[in-house]
């Protein structure tokens, strides 16, 4: 009875859980809504935790930072706790600085980063939908869009299982970014106190 | 064919290396007072630099001793991209649960795992006794492990623990020292390949879980 019981609750919780997102009926209407709320963002300022999980280790790695975009392709992700580390994308350039050490990343490495980073640069513009390299599922629950990516190209798929970026209904924000990695470990972005059109110095985007 | 040029130069670097244990005269000495170094890690972050031939590569290498009595080494670059994720294990040895293609050949394997067991000092633990060995001021505690040596290099009371060699009988390949212990856990520890360009430096750090 016990079990039952047991049974019934998980399979309630799990139910809950695919309950809480549901695929969007006009998914047209809500890009074009999408679309025309990112034409107003020129830049974000906001304030992001990582949650590394390692399933199989029962272990989670947290870090904490600054992630800073301005429209075009200008991005800074400074993580300031536990470790320091930044990384700066201007256009098609890539600064990456841990510690006193200014380089390029192992390509594979950066590739991932790039690609959060990208996801995060598409979604301020409103062209996260257009990604070629995954095929893009829109859901939603009461107060959240879930685009639920698979990659589809071969580079995509050796790095990710499955991507999902949640998005606010209000204002089409970013709030969150999960990336599921081969082993199935997944990686939580985080993003919170979002101001946006701040006035952002050109220094927060300069190559070194 | 590159590659083959690399090896050739590594090989003809090694033939170079000088024979830094020739002088080495035997001593008496107990090798079980090298334990009293083996660090105890239970869970433990580092900041990870990587240099080798020329290549910068930085990220979070995370030890966790599992439940099993097992340690699990996994590092990822900062954004959680795991390069690799390596067991030790007493009745398994060493298991590779990943490994990026990129790394994912027998002598980087090799290489990272004798670095890594000479840093957690597995040896000592092992039945196998050390030979003792004495060099003006220092101490050197050898490990016979197939035809590697590993050396833990202390003072003449065995009191402290000056640095780790790895080698053969005659030669030194790497060289590994590492920062004070915290309750068991190394600050900083650092290895240092003498026969080719390869340097690892691990900077302890403190998340949540140690908050």
């Amino acid at each position: 009875m016990r079990k039952l019981f047991l049974i019934l609750l998980l399979a309630g919780i799990a139910g809950a859980g695919r309950a809480q997102y549901k695929p969007v009926g006009n998914t047209a209407a809500v890009k074009a809504q999408f679309a025309a709320a990112a034409q107003k963002i020129n830049s974000i300022a906001s304030d992001f935790t990582q949650v590394k999980n390692l399933s199989m280790l029962s272990e989670k790695v947290t870090s904490k930072g600054k992630f800073y975009f301005r429209k075009n392709n200008q991005v800074r992700m400074e993580y300031t706790t536990p470790y320091q580390y930044l990384m700066v994308i201007n256009g098609s350039k890539v600064s990456i600085k841990d510690g006193q050490k200014t380089n390029r990343m192992a390509a594979g490495s950066s590739k991932m980063f790039q690609q959060a980073n990208q996801l995060m640069m598409d979604c301020a513009k409103g062209t996260v939908f257009d990604n070629p390299n995954f095929t893009v599922k829109l859901l939603e629950n009461n107060n959240s869009y879930m685009a639920d990516m698979t990659p589809v190209t071969k580079e995509m798929k050796t790095l990710f299982r499955s991507v999902k970026v949640i998005l606010q209904k209000s204002g089409f924000l970013v709030s969150q970014v999960q990336m599921v990695d081969n082993k199935g470990d997944q990686t939580t972005i985080s993003y919170s106190g979002q101001q946006l059109n701040t006035n952002l110095p050109d220094a927060l985007f300069t190559i070194r | 064919m590159r590659f083959l040029q690399f090896v050739s130069i590594v090989l003809l670097l090694n033939s170079c290396t000088p024979a830094v244990y020739k002088k080495l005269q035997r001593a008496e000495g107990d090798g079980a007072c090298i334990r009293q170094f083996r660090p105890h890690i239970e869970r433990a972050l580092y900041q990870a630099s990587v240099d080798v031939a020329g290549n910068h590569l930085s990220g979070i290498l995370l030890i966790k001793r599992m439940p099993d009595s097992s340690s699990r080494i996994v590092f990822t670059n900062e954004a959680g991209f795991t390069f690799f994720d390596f067991e030790f294990s007493g009745s398994r040895g060493f298991v590779v649960h990943s490994i990026i293609s990129k790394m994912d050949k027998e002598a980087v394997r090799k290489t990272l795992r004798k670095d890594f067991e000479l840093l957690l000092m597995n040896v000592a633990d092992t039945p196998a006794a050390a030979a003792v060995f004495r060099k003006e001021d220092t101490c050197y505690y050898a490990y016979n492990t197939g035809s590697d040596v590993y050396y833990y290099i202390t003072d003449v009371r065995c009191s402290q623990l000056i640095r780790m060699e790895r080698g053969n009988t005659r030669k030194k390949v790497v060289e590994a020292t590492r920062g004070p212990l915290k309750d068991g856990v190394p600050e900083s520890m650092n290895i240092r390949h003498t026969n080719f360009n390869f340097v690892i430096d691990l900077k302890r750090i403190y998340d949540h879980a140690e908050e």
